[in-house]
């Protein structure tokens, strides 16, 4: 295999995990503070087709980007007020909001089918990316390097910041945190708009970075399998690296293959199609056989606090 | 004014009850007010999701349809949710028992006789629950989240649908069209009202619920489901296994979805198609909600989901409403639903400030 070829499979790689690993960065902080939210695809979807219309209306993928993040944070409000100031149920709520987001993507959706939308390419000069080397550091889309950026980000924030400590004391022990003085609520509901956001932005990588397209449904099931990710990492964002990009691998051998043809058409394309599920199942299964990882799950995950009432 | 919730002694039947019929309500209140406001006609799209199929005598048999599958899937669901397991694949099983249907059918292509129908039906039952098994035994096992697997499973079964209905099961006289062949009538629902499109699914819907019904307030399993699910630790000092009531819980689930399913292949589609997959196992997540996991309730909230689903395409064609608004109108009604829930346990008191004091 020639390095170009090789390298160009790298960038795909790293192209088709960016959306899942953002959208699993928001995941992982929400669950640290306590809150499952299973919403992940719907506030994808919205994301998605947020980032779409706004930045085929303006011609700016900056602007979409911008939107879905806000939009993505602002359908997660409904689920946090819900789950988070009246109590409902977390995996309930989580599914009505996917529901929901499923619903409104559809709708808004629907008049920007078949219409062109320019990917939201490399900001460098076309001249660096011409050396297959140089392509791999400076041929992707802004959004893989904010992605690079936000793995850092919320490593430090979680793991070196103040604030990161409290929202962690958060998540494994709610009544302590509370009788010590801090918001637990106030805290759950900002990491929930973190989630949301970046749900939303990671929505809006499938129009801006993958296919510059509207197709409904276009998410595809990413946004739960970034929460299966989440549990992959044992709640690490570095190891949610490793993961996002194992899936982004299943996906582009997928791609190449079916391109290939010859000896890979044996295989049928519904079974490839169906190897990131499948993966995903996997993967579940291989870290549940390794005990030490759930011990990592945060304490109060998916438990409603009461306390404030 | 200022209000506060304060917590009930024993959680309210009454709310338990009224919240759902009161989600429905503000649900059109809200659903008018917003699909106003982003720029459709939000009354008329009220009036015909939530009037006209019932009001137009026409649509009654499509309710009757609709509301079949639905039932049927969240009876079985509403089961697993008591047990506190949330298999959100019935989308899948149902997809599954729909194909395992269509494979005795394909196998009895040529043949007559009464019991080709009861042999898919249990073919059905088969494939949903047998596709539900990998789930449960990793749940029980390995306690894999099954939230996860479920799903994931889902669109696996798409693209098992897919690659039937496209290769192998295609039929050789559709002229390219991916479809298997048509059912024979040994293979197709008897209709129970003649000149309707009522077909056997809707009766056995009532069936399906009123034994659920039984079976979850009249026996030791319905105790034990409803044991395991709300209070584990009690349910182990009454010596009830955890794990084999997750998995007789799943199973459930599964075979009632792959039941939904075959009456679906062998009622109103009549072969397999790849548009077979339409979104009942996921809508079933809500009228199990909306039923209070009760079968009765699940019975009534399955005709509510069937209203909006048949008024959704009579808006549709009159006031030229986009489908995808019926999602947003049902996940409103769950939204909505989730919401009230807190009156069921908290009542709203109005805090009196008195003078030179401060509220407590």
């Amino acid at each position: 295999m020639s390095t170009t070829l090789l390298i160009a499979m790298l960038i795909t790689m790293i192209g088709a995990s960016t959306p899942i690993l953002l959208a699993a960065l928001g995941e992982l902080v929400v669950e640290k503070s306590g809150v499952l939210n299973l919403g992940i695809e719907g506030m994808m979807l919205t994301g998605a087709v947020v980032g779409f219309a706004v930045a085929y209306t303006t011609g700016s993928p900056w602007l979409g980007i911008g939107m879905a993040a806000l939009v993505g944070a602002a359908v997660s409000m409904i689920f946090a007020f819900l789950t988070l100031s009246l109590s409902a149920n977390q995996v309930a709520t989580g599914l009505a909001l996917t529901i929901f987001g499923t619903g409104f993507s559809a709708l808004f959706g629907s008049e920007y089918t078949g219409k062109p939308l320019e990917l939201f390419k490399s900001v460098f000069p076309a001249g660096l990316a011409e050396d297959p080397y140089l392509r791999l550091i400076f041929g992707h889309s802004p959004l893989v390097y904010f992605s690079f950026f936000m793995v850092f980000a919320v490593w430090w924030f979680l793991s070196r910041t103040r604030a990161g400590l409290i929202l962690r004391a958060v998540g494994e022990n709610d009544i302590s945190a509370h009788s010590i003085g801090y918001s637990v609520i106030r805290i759950r509901y900002g990491a929930v708009a973190f989630g949301g956001a970046m749900a939303g932005i990671g929505g809006a990588c499938f129009p801006l970075l993958l296919t510059p397209q509207w197709v409904e449904g276009l998410t595809a099931g990413r946004g739960w399998i970034a929460l299966a990710l989440v549990v992959f990492a044992a709640w690490r964002p570095l190891r949610l690296l490793a993961g996002a990009y194992l899936f982004g691998l299943i996906a582009t051998v997928e791609l190449y293959t079916q391109a290939a043809g010859g000896v890979f058409r044996i295989i049928p394309t519904e079974l490839w199609a169906s190897l990131p599920y499948l993966a995903t199942i996997g993967v579940l299964v291989l870290i549940s056989l390794g005990r030490s990882t759930n011990a990592n799950a945060p304490a109060c995950l998916g438990k409603p606090f009461e306390a404030g009432h | 004014m200022q209000f506060r919730f304060e917590k009930r002694a024993e959680p309210s039947r009454i709310m338990l009850y009224a919240t759902p019929v009161a989600a429905v309500l503000l649900t059109m209140v809200l659903g008018a007010i917003i699909f106003t406001i982003i720029g459709y006609d939000g009354i008329g799209a009220v009036r015909e999701i939530f009037f006209t199929p019932l009001t137009n005598s026409l649509k009654w048999q499509d309710l009757a349809v609709k509301a079949a599958p639905l039932i049927i899937i969240g009876v079985g669901l509403s089961i697993g949710y008591r047990a506190n397991v949330w298999n959100i694949g019935a989308e899948g099983q149902y997809i599954i028992g729909g194909l395992a249907a269509t494979g005795v059918a394909l196998l009895t292509q040529n043949m007559s006789g009464w019991w080709i129908l009861p042999l898919m039906g249990i073919a059905g039952i088969a494939g949903g629950a047998a596709y539900v098994a990998v789930p449960a035994f990793l749940r029980v096992r390995l306690k894999v989240n099954e939230i996860l697997t479920t799903l994931m499973l889902t669109y696996v079964a798409v693209n098992i649908l897919n690659y039937l209905v496209f290769g192998p099961w295609k039929s050789p006289t559709s002229f390219g069209q991916p479809q298997t062949v048509a059912f024979n009538e040994s293979q197709s629902l008897p209709y129970i009202i003649e000149g309707t499109i009522v077909q056997a699914g809707a009766p056995i819907a009532i069936i399906v619920a009123l034994v659920a019904w039984f079976v979850m307030s009249r026996t030791i399993f319905g105790f034990q489901i409803n044991t395991v699910g709300s209070a584990p630790k009690a349910a182990a000092y009454a010596g009830f296994s955890a794990n084999k009531t997750i998995l007789l819980a799943l199973f459930i689930s599964g075979g009632l979805a792959g039941l939904a399913g075959m009456l679906e292949a062998a009622g109103p589609f009549g072969r397999m198609v790849p548009q077979f997959p339409s979104n009942y196992g996921f809508t079933a997540i809500i009228v199990a909600f909306l039923g209070r996991l009760h079968p009765i309730g699940v019975l009534f909230a399955g005709i509510v989901l069937a209203i909006t689903f048949v008024g959704g395409e009579v808006a549709q064609t009159t006031i030229a409403l986009p489908n995808a608004a019926v999602g947003i109108f049902q996940a409103m009604m769950l939204f909505l639903l989730l919401a009230g829930d807190i009156l069921i346990r908290y009542r709203v008191v109005r805090v009196v400030v008195a003078k030179g004091r401060e509220a407590t």
